[in-house]
């Protein structure tokens, strides 16, 4: 009995003794942003050692609000991210939903293109898509440039499709003999039972639509159509702005995510396992 | 269910269109591409130009070099960390187990930017934190912007920290849905908990590892925002330049779009057959 | 009101053949029910009424009308499933009233409907209620009222009753017969469970492989079956089935019992030496000598039951036989009881099944 109680003891002891430093390393980047961008400049560079934040957050989000207006590069993330989340919800599940509830001709020629994309790298594409939409359609710095190519995701399709071919297929099918026009059906029942699925897959692509940085950074180079982390990328490496003004944005950009993903955590952890079951 | 090919792609078509339009046609187009010399108007014709060039552009072989590099060490530091983390977070006797998951999992939904900036700050050779830190412990400060193999160790660090919290949820989300009766079982067998590890829970999780793995090797061929930000643009002296950058710079900065999409193409080739490779590797063996 | 016409109706998923030809009158106010093992195609037939499968080949006609390509809407029918199929996040009253409101059915008319639909079946306190807060009958209550809502010509139930335990499955089964009654519309009602056919039905017809075997009357086929399958699936506890052999001049002798004779009327056609299978029904053997062949039979296990008993026993060549009996409470497992088989509750097939007699 006390041997096997003591064993128990020393095994948690060692457990904490492994994962507690490493948890400490593994937030250290967070914490320091967070002191970084409360700092005088001088205080970054000081030869101590300091952990604390201090009180110049306002001071220094300032000097980065003169140095690069960076409300609005926020204003143009939000809108970005927002309007890219509910257009890529709605044609994401529209098309899960085509793939579960009909058959007909080619459904697996679609299925099978839709996701053949999911492991091609990014790479392949953003070349010609961005000689399309910058040169072909001139459409640099507009906000079409800026949401319209990257609603295409296989994921939400995937999310979806799984969602939607959980449920009961008579459930469509009793709506379908009361009357009930497909769209209907669509709106007022299969995504009305998705609504977990649905806040996972609007939380994931909020996430990736805020921290986007290669397609912005190619195509809206137009200080009132940059997004945050495109305006905060000039500045790293350029003495232009003070590292802890640099600092306040990255706190912006980080923090709020931070707060979601400790409230909503559950939708987080099942929008990043969902790829991983099929 | 009823043949409905009108209803169906009456739901498919917005998706279809954006699909065809900016994923199907730039794939198609960017493959054209790769067969054109773009240096000059008029774009001809001349491979020798794009794939001919791969193989003798010795910053193109640097580049591929320096990528192949971080997969064969990074990968694998990072899935094994991840499994331990799982199996670690996942453990019955863990204290304070929200906070712990929230350390390891937080930096998952922190932008590339972010993190660069951070870390590009807090290594900063004069005066960096890190480097204090290291005098404080005795020990001699790095160079690591200007040191190529410490450079290289830092974006190695950096990708760990980004990325092993992410590949630790899908792990743990595969451990449990291990039923714990397998583990009751080999209790009762008088199986130790780190032999449990090692043939019961890491076969069972061989397939979500391997997910993992895939993950990883397509996400790293395309590491593109930590070496163009934290080191720099690839430096010191392109040690750490890898794939993804030299494909921005032929593609945006020369803006020698043939050549870009040369390089497109075999980081797409490439990921393919590591990643296959690693599915043949780890395959069930009957 | 409707009757449904079915009319060499054919399915097939792919290459696969489900429903091979039906031909089927359902008379105006008729309840019929499809029965048959799983997987027979009663469900699909079902479906193709309904509208929620194309027809490979046939027609399908609900009160006069083909409606082949009539939108399942539009085909007068109702439909209550399996699962109940009810919207989880819908209220009982909303999830009655859903169809019609998509419709824009008039407010009044909608609230009347669903008032009616709500007092014959007796779930008006439930109706704020949503699903998941409903027993299983209740449940079920709900699915129906979502039929009668509609207002149909036809009714159509597939095996409604399945997820109930055998309780509320009798208590439901009244139930059904009841709404019958009141509303008297035609019901075509698909079930794997012989007793509810049995009990429901006005007509009854027997579902093999995608075929028809037989309708008719639950008595008739319960009489007078056309067939080994039909006789084998009708009745509770099952027909017992014996090896035979024609002797000729309308003699059968019972292979397994080593020589045992019986003179049926039946065997009359058969050449002798002809196989053939005599089938007799628990519940139609008469006691040792009373009938025209005597069985002798060792007890496997035995069921008293009171008012009943059954033997579940064996004949010498080891062929199962069920036994129904008020007076056998003294037999045991292990011991020895002798019946008989009165000709005229026997029945003779081919081997292929075909009745002869
Ligand atoms: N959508 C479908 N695709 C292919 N085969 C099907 C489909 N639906 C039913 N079947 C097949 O048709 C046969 C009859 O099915 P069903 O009508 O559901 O049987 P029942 O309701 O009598 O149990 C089964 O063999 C089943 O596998
Ligand atoms: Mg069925």
């Amino acid at each position: 009995m006390t041997s096997r109680s003591s064993r128990r003891f020393w095994r948690q002891v060692g457990l904490h003794a492994v994962l507690g430093p490493l948890a400490l390393i593994w937030l250290l980047p967070l914490w320091m942003m967070l002191v970084f961008s409360t700092m005088p400049e001088n205080g970054i560079f000081s030869p101590d050692i300091e952990l604390l934040p201090k009180g110049q957050f306002w001071a220094n989000f300032q000097e980065l609000q003169a140095e690069t207006g960076f409300l609005r590069t926020l204003f143009v993330s939000v809108v970005v991210a927002l309007v890219t989340t509910g257009l890529s919800i709605l044609l994401t599940s529209m098309a899960g939903w085509a793939l579960v509830r009909y058959r007909f001709r080619g459904r697996w020629l679609v299925t099978a293109l839709i996701f053949g994309t999911l492991t091609l790298p990014y790479f392949v594409v953003v070349i010609p898509q961005f000689i399309m939409v910058a040169r072909d359609m001139g459409l640099q710095s507009t906000w079409f440039a800026l949401i319209v190519p990257p609603l295409f995701n296989s994921l939400g399709v995937l999310f979806m499709r799984q969602a939607f071919s959980m449920m009961p297929g008579e459930l469509f099918d009793a709506a379908q003999v009361e009357g009930v026009k497909e769209w209907q059906i669509f709106t007022r029942v299969a995504l009305p039972m998705a609504k977990p699925t649905l806040a996972a897959l609007a939380i994931i692509l909020f996430l990736a639509s805020w921290n986007n940085y290669l397609w912005p950074l190619l195509i809206a180079s137009d200080p009132t159509m940059m997004t945050a982390p495109v305006a905060l990328g000039t500045l790293i490496g350029f003495t232009r702005v003070s590292w802890a003004a640099i600092m306040t944005g990255a706190v912006l950009l980080t923090l709020p995510m931070i707060v979601v993903f400790i409230f909503l955590q559950r939708f987080f952890m099942s929008g990043i396992t969902a790829g991983a079951v099929k | 269910m009823r043949r409905r090919t009108g209803t169906a792609y009456g739901f498919l078509a917005p998706y279809l269109l954006i699909f065809a339009v900016f994923w199907v046609w730039p794939i198609v187009y960017s493959f054209w591409l790769s067969f054109l010399a773009t240096r000059q108007l008029p774009w001809t014709f001349r491979p020798a130009m794009t794939w001919g060039r791969l193989a003798v552009d010795p910053a193109f072989v640097n580049a591929l070099k320096n990528t192949l590099l971080i997969l064969v060490v990074q990968v694998p530091i990072m899935i094994a960390l991840a499994t331990v983390l799982a199996v670690l977070l996942n453990s019955s006797l863990l204290r304070a187990r929200g906070l712990m998951r929230f350390a390891f999992f937080a930096p998952v939904v922190v932008g590339e930017v972010a993190y660069a900036a951070v870390f590009r700050l807090m290594f900063t050779a004069d005066r960096g934190i890190v480097n204090k830190v290291l005098e404080a412990a005795g020990l001699p400060s790095v160079d690591w912007f200007s040191n190529p193999t410490a450079a290289m160790a830092l974006i190695i660090m950096a990708v760990t920290w980004r990325w092993a919290g992410y590949n630790a949820i899908i792990i743990l989300s595969g451990l449990q849905s291990i039923p714990d009766d397998v583990y009751e079982a080999a209790t009762l067998d008088r199986v130790t908990p780190l032999r449990q590890f090692l043939f019961i829970t890491l076969p069972l999780l061989r397939p979500v590892i391997l997910f993992c793995v895939v993950l990883s090797v397509i996400g790293t061929m395309q590491l593109f925002t930590e070496p163009f930000l934290i080191t720099n643009r690839g430096g010191p002296g392109g040690a750490t330049e890898t794939l993804g950058l030299f494909l921005y710079r032929q593609g945006f900065t020369v803006l020698n779009f043939g050549y870009a999409s040369a390089v497109a193409y075999t980081i797409a080739a490439l990921a393919v057959v590591i990643s296959l490779l690693n599915l043949w590797l780890g395959r069930e063996r009957a | 009101m409707a009757g449904v016409t079915l009319r060499g109706v054919r399915k097939a998923f792919g290459p696969l053949q489900t429903i091979h030809g039906v031909d089927l009158d359902v008379g105006d106010g008729e309840f019929v029910v499809f029965v048959g093992p799983s997987g027979c195609g009663k469900s699909t037939l079902l479906r193709m009424i309904a509208g929620l499968e194309d027809v490979t080949a046939g027609e399908i006609a609900i009160g006069g009308r083909v409606v082949n390509d009539v939108e399942p809407a539009d085909r007068g029918t109702a439909m209550v499933f399996q699962s109940y199929a009810l919207y989880p996040h819908m209220t009982v009253g909303q999830n009655l009233s859903f169809g019609l409101r998509m419709n824009g059915n008039p407010t009044a008319d909608t609230e009347r409907r669903v008032a009616e639909a709500a007092r014959i079946l007796q779930i008006g306190p439930l109706l704020d209620r949503r699903p998941k807060a409903l027993s299983g009958g209740q449940r079920q209550r709900v699915a129906i009222g979502r039929a009668i809502v509609r207002e149909p010509e036809v009714f159509l139930f597939d095996e409604p009753l399945s997820n109930l335990d055998a309780e509320l499955r009798v208590q439901m089964r009244v139930e059904i017969a009841r709404l019958h009654g009141e509303l008297g519309t035609t019901m075509v009602y698909v079930t794997h469970d012989q007793t509810e056919a049995m009990t429901l039905a006005d007509r009854i017809v027997v579902l093999r492989a995608g075929r028809v075997e037989q309708v008719g009357r639950p008595l008739d086929l319960y009489d007078d079956p056309v067939n080994q399958f039909v006789a084998g699936f009708i009745g509770s506890p099952r027909m017992n089935f014996l090896a035979a052999e024609s002797l000729g001049g309308g003699r059968v002798r019972l292979t397994g019992q080593g020589g045992v004779e019986i003179a049926l009327p039946v065997g009359r056609g058969l050449a002798a030496g002809q196989k053939a299978v005599l089938g007799i029904r628990p519940e139609h053997f008469e006691a040792a000598g009373q009938g025209d062949c005597d069985l002798a039979l060792v007890v496997d296990v035995a069921e008293h039951l009171g008012a009943t008993s059954y033997l579940y026993a064996n004949t010498k060549a080891g062929e199962p036989v069920v036994v129904q009996a008020g007076a056998a409470r003294s037999a045991q497992a292990g011991g020895r009881v002798a019946v008989s088989i009165p000709a005229g509750r026997a029945y003779l097939f081919d081997p292929d099944g075909l009745r002869l007699a």
